[in-house]
């Protein structure tokens, strides 16, 4: 087993284009869940959501989703320096569940009314969640193995884990992985039909807390064996220790009451990487502020790392829930609080909720220096992962 | 931007996008017609206009509505050269 490094970040979220903007946003504990614009919400109990404000990669003949793909992972491979011969064999692996959806069921309602749907083949033709992988590899000259993962919200961190899986078993020295997704009238008008939208931006972890944000984006990682970085003389931005990976094997949307699955997933994470629960100074967690979600979470975070520690939030209340980018965005939440030594807050906690025993950073960013970071991302179907970062 | 300079674009396009051989692209004329089936051509097909016009978008900064008729346009590298230098000027 060969040790990863990541040593590329990229991101879009809704503070706009790069991690520059992404880290300003939630040191500063930002909230970027606005009225939503970008699909017509009228009649819905929620009418807000985490919208990326600027989309400027790219022809408009791209997918939304595919834009905000693009830029994250040309940031990404620029930060990290690849060659075009390491681009020619690194592996590329995509967390995505919306695809080009947004263009798609705009195309089918303007045509299911007669009207012309604009720009169809092109929507056609990126509709599906792999449309994503082969766009980026196309533009980007990633010629490696492919892969797009689709474990519903926990897709972006799962990429992640599967393409340090490629490299620590010597398949390929670098990889590129993340995830993205575009805000959909199918994932709006769905998480709204299952009434787990709060009509205000969410609140993750507060007593009062009603249903999550939606939100969109994208965040790519270059990951890369040790050995490779160290050859090129490559800083690293830290080390992805370990991951670990369970299924609730219990419901198609709630999670398993108890929490085992994501207490597994912790500890197979904290396993595989070495860790004891001590070692672990921040926790980002899955946060999504659904009642159930949280509750149940809380639990299981306490089980695996006792009460009162280590430092919690969920900067999904400053992005909302960004669904397929969620994990990898996460995850590049995780690593910049190593290395800038800031715990990005929990925006919008005003009542804290008796039932969660540690500390949820509220509001405002805390300043620690940490060793080991974790990301929690359960997908629907409970489909669970838990990354770790070392500083490195 | 001159209809040759957007004729040399579009060659390298050929190559960078639509992965053409280099060889190949070096001998299209501004004559040579581009949709598959016409006598001559290069060969594009339907994905290959997608491409194409999202490389077109991306490389000169203009946007192609298509509720215009765009045949006529697309038919060869000089029609297209002038399409694009049009909207060039028009922008």
């Amino acid at each position: 087993m060969r040790r990863v490094l990541v040593t590329g970040l990229g991101v879009t979220s809704p503070f706009g284009a790069g991690v520059k903007a992404y880290w300003a946003g939630l040191a500063a504990g930002a909230c970027a869940i606005r009225p939503l614009t970008l699909i017509d919400a009228g009649g819905f109990r929620c009418r807000i959501a985490a919208e990326v404000p600027e989309i400027g990669t790219g022809s408009p003949r791209r997918s939304r989703a595919d834009r905000l793909a693009l830029g994250a992972a040309a940031e990404a491979l620029e930060d990290a320096g690849l060659s075009a011969p390491d681009r020619a064999g690194a592996a590329l692996v995509v967390g995505a569940v919306g695809g080009g959806m947004l263009e798609a069921e705009s195309g089918y309602w303007a045509r299911a009314r007669g009207e012309r749907a604009p720009r169809w083949a092109a929507s056609l033709r990126a509709m599906l969640p792999a449309a994503h992988a082969e766009t980026l590899a196309h533009r980007l000259g990633l010629g490696g193995p492919r892969h797009t993962v689709v474990t519903a919200c926990s897709s972006g961190a799962v990429a992640v884990a599967e393409a340090a899986e490629l490299i620590a078993d010597g398949v390929v020295d670098v990889a590129m992985a993340g995830g993205v997704d575009a805000i959909t009238q199918m994932c709006f008008m769905g998480f709204n039909a299952l009434k787990l939208l709060d009509p205000e931006p969410c609140r993750p972890f507060d007593r009062d807390r009603r249903g999550m944000s939606i939100g969109e984006g994208a965040a790519f990682v270059v990951l890369e064996s040790v050995e490779h970085a160290r050859a090129r003389g490559r800083r690293a931005h830290g080390e992805l220790a370990g991951h670990g990976t369970t299924t609730d094997a219990y419901h198609v949307t709630a999670p398993e009451p108890q929490g085992e699955g994501m207490v597994r997933a912790m500890r197979v994470a904290l396993d595989a990487a070495g860790l004891s629960p001590a070692d672990v100074g921040y926790v980002n967690a899955h946060g999504t502020a659904t009642p159930q979600n949280d509750r149940i979470e809380a639990r299981a975070i306490t089980h695996v790392f006792g009460a009162g520690r280590p430092l919690v939030s969920s900067t999904k209340s400053m992005i909302g829930h960004t669904m397929a980018a969620a994990g990898s965005l996460e995850a590049v939440a995780a690593i910049l609080a190593l290395t800038h030594e800031i715990i990005p807050p929990t925006a919008n906690l005003a009542t804290p909720d008796p039932e969660v025993e540690f500390d949820c950073v509220p509001r405002v960013a805390r300043e620690a220096v940490i060793e080991h970071a974790i990301s929690n991302s359960f997908g629907f179907g409970g489909q669970n992962i838990t990354l770790v970062f070392r500083r490195v | 931007m001159e209809a040759k300079e957007v004729f040399d674009e579009l060659k390298t396009i050929l190559v960078s996008r639509l992965k053409f051989d280099p060889r190949r692209a070096a001998e299209v004329a501004e004559t040579t017609p581009l949709p598959k089936g016409v006598e001559g051509s290069i060969g594009l097909d339907s994905l290959d206009f997608i491409e194409l016009s999202i490389a077109i978008e991306e490389r000169f900064g203009v946007v192609i509505d298509e509720s215009e008729n765009l045949t006529a346009h697309f038919a060869s590298f000089d029609t297209l050269s002038r399409f694009i230098g049009g909207r060039l000027g028009a922008a």
